[in-house]
């Protein structure tokens, strides 16, 4: 093995080496499917017969589809308030739980339940709970005096319940957030400690910049899975098991869901699969952003 | 390297291993094996495969294998690869033009025809769902009408004799039966939706309406749909309120559960279907219930009678790797006997009416009257069109609208039909 | 060390998290006509032990148990052997072609899986998969993109001048990885491993679309036996929802030991 050498030709092998799990697993079974599914967006195609090529009339249908302009508003809506709120929490639950709190392995273990729980099971739970007139969440609002909601009939609360289930289900995010604090230099905050600054400021500088990179991970994965959310709103927009319903005034009829009626209950998959693309540019140009923004708040290396 | 190397491949090596053994194709023994895909699952599911399992013992040219898989999307993915993964499998009446229409399904025209199968067994509300293009794509194999429910109790306390006949006496009942308090909140509704979709295409065919036509074209805002929701809109909603009847139907509990609204006293009448003598028996047992044909308008009693027939039914999907030996499974599921079986298990109506009136079912409490629907003249059913799904997504968001009061019967369906001229002719 | 003030608060949260699995609990032991009523009762008043049973009878469990554990490995032993290998290449190594490596990967978790479902199950079934576990477990060996993004984020923070030494030492890139980098990304991995192991475990739709015969399915699908059109049978389906959760919550209990470490902390000798 020849040493010190730094020719690009061996960087590029090692590249190639140790990425070629992942590269071999893009050319065969990802990049197959996303192509197809870009090439559907141009046609007409319900699964089963041969598709007919209809131009970009998938993406302009598109503007005049009432229910495309209400499953991106909501789809926006829980992203741009369930996705800051869910990193807060979850940090907020880190920190919390890095401290030495005695029974904490348990504790941790308890924030991290509700993500293992099978979702149709606690979902359905939820529902129960959110009863306006006899689960239990009304009853703690209406002990301290507080407004009660019809959560799941009243158009103006049906999302910020799919906020409140996703804020309890944190777990995953809070543990990741938990291994990254683990990663703080100890010496420099112990540093930091004898200068004499207050957990605010060992906070502001040193442990946010020492989880930034992480940080940004959970900002970015956090938009992707809010902007493809479907299960919690289709299961508590259910009346029927199986069938999949947009909510009281389609308020709960979030963009994956509506890509999802269009895919396998309308049987338009061409049209589907334009939706599918437009979040997926939406996605790409939310990401480029933040990644841009980054350089200015995100600390690589030591 | 070499370490990890080996031990990935050994994982190779034993996932392919898993891969070997992972479900069988022929059975052994020159039998063909029939995979039936249900999505009937928990107690249905076995009583299903009891059924199977009688069919595997009376011959022994075919073995079926029963898969149950109670979500659609497996179907669906199934079908559309050029070799299915099951040979038989059930669906709702309503999307059998959908699926027809892409030619995913076998027409057993020509099976019905080698036999000499006899279909006028099957009453015409279902069999004219089976059909697309004048090919039949599907044999139904349990039924399910819609009753009026009333409770006894309710209706004793309120000095009311009994059911009522026109849709007049239907709403001075429901007045006498509705009870507020001071404020203006709602205890007790005369009159609460099951499930809004059927509901209120139950109630527009009540008022002499259709949702489609002759042609296969889609008309919701015929005048008969339009009058049966603002009988809706006007005794309820119009009458107490959107605002409280929003806020008493948000406290009702989960509808198959001791909760059900009906069950518990909070909707003295509900329009629902033929399971309700069982879930009754299990889950509230004490009730004091009792069932009546739908009221019809005082002015039209030729709509007596009148009800909404749905379907479950069975189908062979065009790529189906044994579709003769999934026909005479089929033929054998259709048979009385086994109907009989099924539907007793299930709590659903047989689809033969010759099976109407066998004794066997006088063991379910006032099962009979459903059964005695589908008799009826004006058993009423929706269109199998390729575009049903649609429509009936945006019925349901249109129905949402007319029952919050957001838009009036007439224009909420209006907006139904002008969406519908994009996708139905 | 630390403040009084903060129990209550842990309390508060541990409370809010564990109720819903506290009701989930309480319902597996009531009767039918107990289940969600109105209002509501927390504990039941008949104490009713047979869902437990119900539960392991209504559905092949043991069975489903050992499939559904059999694929959760596979799968955690595939992504420990692919994420950090291709996380590596992104986080330590300079190389052309890295940063579109990762725009990829990033972009390939952007499109919705409704439209990409029924191609990649065509590709499986062209390939004569279908009905096996292959479909399940391959995929992990090939790397997942959001274990992969998040080691990545995670190994950015290892000190280049520790590998540097190392390298310099002639090590093989491989060495430094194996013998450095990994064993300081141990939370990391524990992460991975966590995740992996509870994704497969809860996943339903995947099994459930590729898998033919009942007696391959996993615990997820076979909860679904206690839905029917008319009804579910709440009492066994909480009974087996709580004996589903309790095994990824043993292999979650084990696996914090190893979070407790640090990566960086272990400084430059």
């Amino acid at each position: 093995m020849p040493r010190r050498s730094q020719t690009s030709r061996r960087q590029l092998r090692l590249g190639l080496a140790f990425a070629s799990p992942w590269l071999i697993g893009f050319v065969a079974l990802v990049l197959g499917p996303i192509a197809a599914s870009g090439y559907y967006s141009f046609t007409d195609f319900n699964l089963f017969q041969s598709p007919t090529f209809v131009g970009v009339d998938n993406y302009t249908a598109m503007l005049d589809d009432d229910r495309f302009a209400t499953a991106l508003f909501n789809t926006l809506y829980l992203t741009v308030v369930g996705v800051p709120l869910a990193l807060l929490l979850s940090l907020g639950f880190a920190l919390a739980l890095n401290s030495r709190v005695r029974g904490l392995p348990l504790y941790r273990a308890i924030v991290y339940l509700p993500t293992i729980i099978p979702i149709v099971v606690s979902v359905y739970v939820w529902r129960w709970l959110l009863n306006a007139q006899y689960g239990y969440l009304n009853r703690i609002l209406g002990f301290l005096h507080l407004p009660q909601p019809s959560w799941l009939e009243d158009p103006a609360f049906t999302k910020p319940a799919v906020v409140l289930i996703g804020l309890w289900m944190v777990g995953g995010t809070t543990v990741i957030f938990l291994a990254a604090l683990k990663d703080v230099p100890r010496e420099t905050f112990e540093a930091a400690l004898v200068d004499g600054a207050g957990p605010w400021q060992r906070f502001r500088a040193v442990t946010w910049p020492a989880i930034s990179p992480v940080t940004l991970f959970q900002l970015i994965v956090g938009l992707i899975t809010s902007l493809q959310l479907f299960t919690q709103p289709y299961l508590l927009a259910q009346t029927r098991l199986n069938a999949a319903a947009g909510g009281p005034d389609d308020s709960l009829l979030t963009y994956g869901m509506y890509v999802y009626q269009n895919a396998f209950v309308f049987l338009k998959m061409g049209y589907a699969s334009a939706l599918a693309w437009v979040l997926f540019l939406i996605t790409v140009a939310i990401t480029a952003v933040l990644m841009l923004s980054s350089r200015k708040w995100v600390h690589y290396g030591q | 390297m070499r370490r990890r190397f080996l031990g990935a491949l050994a994982a190779g090596a034993l996932v392919a291993a898993l891969g070997a053994c992972g479900g069988g194709d022929e059975a052994s023994g020159g039998k063909t094996e029939v995979v039936f895909s249900y999505l009937w699952a928990g107690e249905e599911a076995a009583a299903l495969e009891k059924i199977v399992a009688d069919f595997n013992a009376s011959q022994d040219k075919i073995t079926v294998k029963g898969v149950s898989s109670p979500d659609f999307q497996k179907q669906l993915t199934s079908m559309s690869g050029a070799q299915g993964s099951f040979d038989i499998s059930d669906h709702f009446g309503s999307g059998v033009g959908a699926w027809a229409s892409k030619g995913i399904l076998t027409p057993l025209d020509d099976f019905i025809k080698a036999d000499g199968y006899d279909t006028k067994d099957f009453p015409a509300a279902a069999m004219s769902q089976m059909v697309y293009q004048g090919k039949t794509y599907s044999m139904p194999i349990a039924l399910h009408t819609q009753m009026l429910l009333y409770n006894k109790k309710l209706y004793a306390e309120a000095g009311l004799a009994g059911p009522p006949k026109t849709t007049e006496e239907w709403a001075e009942q429901i007045a006498k039966l509705t009870k507020r308090g001071a404020d203006g909140t709602i205890t007790q509704l005369g009159y609460a939706n099951a499930e809004i979709n059927t509901s209120f295409t139950t109630l527009g065919f009540m008022f002499g309406g259709s949702w489609d036509d002759q042609s296969g074209a889609a008309t919701p805002a015929n005048p008969g749909n339009v009058a049966g929701l603002n009988f809706y809109t006007d005794n309820i909603p119009g009458k107490y309120g959107v605002e409280q009847v929003r806020k008493f139907t948000s406290g009702f509990g989960e509808y198959a559960s001791a909760q059900n609204a009906f069950y518990t006293g909070k909707a003295a009448t509900i329009i629902d279907g033929e399971w309700q003598p069982v879930s009754i028996k299990k889950f509230a047992p004490t009730l004091e219930w009792g069932v009546a044909p739908l009221p019809y308008p005082s002015a039209q009693p030729n709509l007596t009678g009148t009800t909404q027939v749905t379907t479950s039914t069975l189908f062979i999907p065009r790529n189906a790797k044994h579709p003769k030996e999934a026909w005479e499974f089929m033929k054998y599921l259709l048979a009385k006997d086994a109907m009989t079986k099924f539907s007793l298990a299930l709590g659903n109506l047989p689809a033969r009416t010759s099976l109407v009136d066998d004794p066997q079912y006088k063991a379910l409490p006032q099962f009979d009257a459903w059964l005695g629907a589908l008799k009826s003249a004006n058993a009423r059913s929706l269109a199998s069109s390729p575009w049903a799904a649609q429509y009936s997504s945006d019925l349901a968001l249109a129905f949402d609208d007319i029952a919050q009061q957001r838009k009036a019967p007439n224009d909420g369906l209006a907006g139904v039909a002008q969406k519908a001229k994009s996708y139905a002719p | 060390m630390v403040s009084k003030a903060r129990y209550p608060l842990v309390w508060a949260i541990a409370l809010g998290m564990l109720f819903p699995f506290v009701v989930m609990l309480t319902t597996a032991l009531k009767p039918p006509g107990e289940v969600f009523t109105l209002p509501p009762r927390l504990l039941p008043e008949q104490w009713e032990f047979g869902n437990f049973r119900a539960a392991l009878e209504a559905m092949p469990f043991w069975r489903y148990l050992g499939n559904t554990l059999l694929v959760s490995s596979l799968c955690v032993v595939g992504s420990l052997v692919s994420c950090p290998l291709v996380a590596y290449s992104l986080a330590k190594l300079r190389w052309p072609g890295r940063n579109l490596v990762l725009a990829l990967i990033l972009g390939s978790m952007m499109l919705p899986p409704q439209v990409t479902l029924v191609p990649l199950y065509l590709l499986w079934n062209k390939l004569g998969l279908v009905g096996t576990y292959f479909p399940l477990i391959v995929p992990s060996f090939l790397g997942t993109p959001f274990l992969i993004f998040m080691l990545r984020q995670f190994l950015v923070g290892v000190p280049d001048a520790l590998l540097d030494a190392a390298r310099l030492d002639g090590a093989s890139e491989f060495r430094v990885y194996w013998r450095i980098v990994l064993p300081l990304a141990r939370p990391a991995l524990a992460t991975v491993a966590v995740f992996q192991f509870v994704w497969t475990w809860t996943d339903f739709l995947n099994p459930l679309i590729y898998l033919s015969d009942t007696s391959q399915y996993t615990l997820s699908v076979g909860l679904y036996a206690f839905f029917s059109e008319h009804g579910v049978d709440w009492g066994p389906l909480m009974a087996a929802s709580v004996m589903f959760t309790l095994p990824a919550l043993i292999i979650f209990l084990l696996g914090q030991r190893y979070f407790v470490e640090g990566i960086a902390t272990q400084g430059i000798k």
